[in-house]
């Protein structure tokens, strides 16, 4: 877990790491859009190609697509089965078990696709953008929605990135410490959590006081230095691919 | 609000977003009980309870949005706008209402441990409401078979989180309110 | 003038303890000066008056002869505090947003931001690790990166709350050279610690605090004798200048 922020992003110079991040994501959205609406396997198929040739663009490896996939298959097999036995429609004939339909077959497996796709959309932003450019980036789009404080949640996001590891630590210190001291022999789940709990939330709040006091004398402030983007041709050529894929998918 | 006060709860805040997203990967045993329980939705509670409607559901919000953005924070490592439209996205969505509507029912007049109790019950009732109707959306089962998967298994595990929040509330709330408003400082 | 002057400074906690009754103390640009004292002697809280974390109950902060309430800013910028736990004090997602934070914060343009920051790396020597995440640094660079945060708002005075903490023996020898090293350039510094063997040879005073008062103050060859009375551990050795872990 203390790894956990290093997990997905890998640093590499291809064309999709070197993308505008602002354009990057409005592509990921596109894309997640088209899968949503599309309704036909022969999109999604087309589709399925377009995003996978991006994803070997981006030089990510297929090996950890596939062990993220792993959780998500258990679940899409679940929707299958569901969708198979509920939904009416014919009968699928000359199998052990009744009541599985073809109609509830075909929707389960083109919910189950959808969501594959749309981890592999998740997958190519993630493992081409670093966590920071990702929260400037997010900041850049919320800056002109009103009510929004766009430099409080950049600021936010942040802070509980870099705390993560340190709370972390912190809790399977205290786990440890109350092993050493045989909390296993207690089966009261309420005192367990309570002794945890408690004192992690006392120890957090109080390290709150001193991140306060820190930001403080650093001068914090909402106005700050806004980041710096660049857009080249290469961004609005990829910006226009994907729209014209998207826009195939839906039309045709 | 003055900015100190403000710069506190938004570290506040920030804090319990990172706690909702270590309690994914804290599991205690139950007896008798063969799923063991996370504390994952304890930490959302606390965010209503502690911090309030407004902060609480800001605090559960970042942790959505840390979760769909790759962050595996979600059960089981999850991340991903993936998971929001799987059969468990109802219950995340849930946990920002949930915050909300305990926040805000806690918050009304003088804390107590009887408000508190009617604010996590109802807070719950939000949280396993939505968690069950997308669960059954998505599935297409039946009303039955929904509440089997989505709530029976899940009871005794909320009843003793509820009653260990409102236990470590009646600790925390005077603490967090002794850091809040500090008087020694300079008021900007 | 002085740099920094403290005058009749008591500040009261909410609670009612006496945190610091009375200190009047001056300090003149270019000193090196070590706090020491026993836990709850007061020292933790007299830096948090110097750039205007908290306020006093009764009393004032001068720096350079303007009271620090007047613009709090201007008094953050112009002394830097490194907080005990550098975990608290880091904020960026990596090491170089860390060090901008502050710049940031004044609002500075985006080019001067980004050559302030790799200036900056460059002097304390953490250039090659500008895009690692804080949390993987060990413990005497993260100290390191607290202080590059700092000398990033160009600071005059220096202050360290027990930089010696939880370090290994490297890291206490990185931080300690840091810090010389820092003084060296003209910067002013204040070092809060009990632990004196580490660091009292370089200083050019030394102030003993108890109980929230300031009891010595002076030469650290002429006090060194008598800190045990206050409660800090005294170096083994007879002359300061032994005291220190650099060789």
């Amino acid at each position: 877990m203390a790894e956990l922020t290093l997990f997905h992003y890998i640093a590499k110079k291809t064309l999709i790491h070197g993308m505008d991040g602002r354009i990057k994501l409005i592509c990921m959205i596109l894309f997640t859009m088209a899968v949503g609406f599309s309704q036909k396997g022969l999109d999604l198929a087309v589709l399925t190609a377009v995003l996978l040739m991006v994803y070997m663009a981006a030089g990510l490896s297929i090996k950890r697509l596939m062990t993220e996939i792993r959780y998500f298959l258990v679940l899409i097999g679940i929707i299958v089965v569901a969708h198979s036995f509920t939904i009416p429609g014919t009968a699928i004939p000359g199998l052990p078990v009744q009541g599985m339909t073809w109609e509830g077959l075909r929707s389960g497996l083109l919910f189950g696709w959808r969501l594959m796709l749309m981890l592999i959309i998740g997958n190519i932003m993630t493992g081409t953008t670093s966590f920071s450019l990702f929260k400037n980036v997010v900041e850049w789009f919320l800056r002109p929605v009103p009510f929004i404080p766009a430099a409080r949640v950049a600021m936010m996001f942040s802070l509980t990135l870099v705390l993560i590891p340190a709370i972390f630590d912190q809790a399977s210190e205290m786990l440890d410490a109350q092993k050493a001291r045989c909390i296993d022999g207690r089966k009261n789940p309420i005192a367990r959590i309570s002794f945890l709990a408690g004192p992690l939330l006392f120890h957090t709040f109080m390290r709150a006081d001193e991140i306060v006091q820190a930001m403080e004398s650093r001068c914090y402030s909402e106005v700050r230095t806004p980041t710096a983007f660049q857009t080249t041709p290469t961004d609005w050529l990829l910006l226009g691919f994907t729209v014209a894929a998207c826009l195939m998918v839906l039309l045709i | 609000m003055n900015t100190s006060a403000q710069l506190r709860m938004m570290v506040f805040a920030s804090l319990m977003t990172a706690l909702i997203a270590i309690g994914g990967y804290l599991s205690f045993p139950i007896p008798l009980i063969p799923v063991p329980i996370v504390l994952a939705d304890f930490f959302v509670m606390l965010a209503g309870l502690l911090l309030g409607a407004a902060w609480g559901s800001a605090s559960v919000g970042l942790f959505l949005f840390l979760g769909a953005m790759g962050i595996p924070v979600f059960a089981g490592g999850a991340s991903g706008v993936a998971v929001f439209l799987g059969p468990t996205g109802g219950f995340l969505v849930g946990y920002l209402l949930g915050a909300l509507v305990i926040g805000w029912v806690s918050g009304k007049g003088k804390p107590s441990s009887v408000k508190d109790f009617i604010a996590l019950l109802l807070g719950d009732f939000v949280l396993f409401g939505l968690g069950i109707v997308w669960l059954k959306t998505v599935l297409k089962v039946t009303w039955a078979k929904a509440l089997g998967f989505g709530l029976l298994p899940f009871i005794p595990g909320t009843v003793i989180k509820m009653a260990t929040a409102i236990i470590l509330v009646r600790t925390l709330r005077p603490y967090l309110k002794s850091l809040l408003p500090r008087e020694d400082e300079y008021r900007a | 003038m002085a740099i920094l002057e403290i005058r009749h400074l008591t500040h009261i906690f909410p609670n009612g303890t006496i945190a610091l009754n009375d200190i009047n103390l001056s300090v003149e640009a270019g000193e090196f000066v070590v706090i020491a004292g026993a836990n709850g002697s007061g020292k933790t809280a007299l830096l948090r008056h110097l750039n205007g974390l908290l306020r006093p109950t009764s009393g004032e902060v001068l720096l350079e002869g303007v009271p620090i309430a007047k613009d709090l800013t201007r008094a953050r910028r112009k002394i830097g505090l490194i907080f005990q736990n550098s975990d608290n004090q880091i904020v960026g997602q990596t090491v170089s947003e860390d060090v901008a934070f502050g710049p940031e914060n004044l609002n500075l343009s985006r080019e001067e931001v980004d050559r302030l920051v790799k200036e900056i790396l460059e002097a304390v020597g953490l250039s090659d690790l500008a895009c690692r995440q804080p949390h993987t640094l060990s413990g005497g660079q993260k100290k390191r990166l607290a202080v590059a945060g700092v000398l990033a708002m160009r600071p005059q005075i220096i202050a360290f709350d027990e930089p010696f903490v939880a370090l290994d023996y490297q890291g206490v020898l990185q931080v300690l050279s840091q810090i010389v090293d820092l003084h060296r350039k003209g910067h002013t510094i204040l070092v809060v610690t009990h632990d004196l063997e580490k660091v009292l040879a370089h200083a050019t005073r030394l102030i003993i605090m108890e109980k929230g008062r300031i009891v010595r103050d002076g030469d650290p060859a002429r006090l060194i004798g008598d800190v045990e009375t206050y409660g800090i551990k005294k170096p083994s050795g007879e002359s300061v200048e032994t005291m220190t872990w650099l060789s």
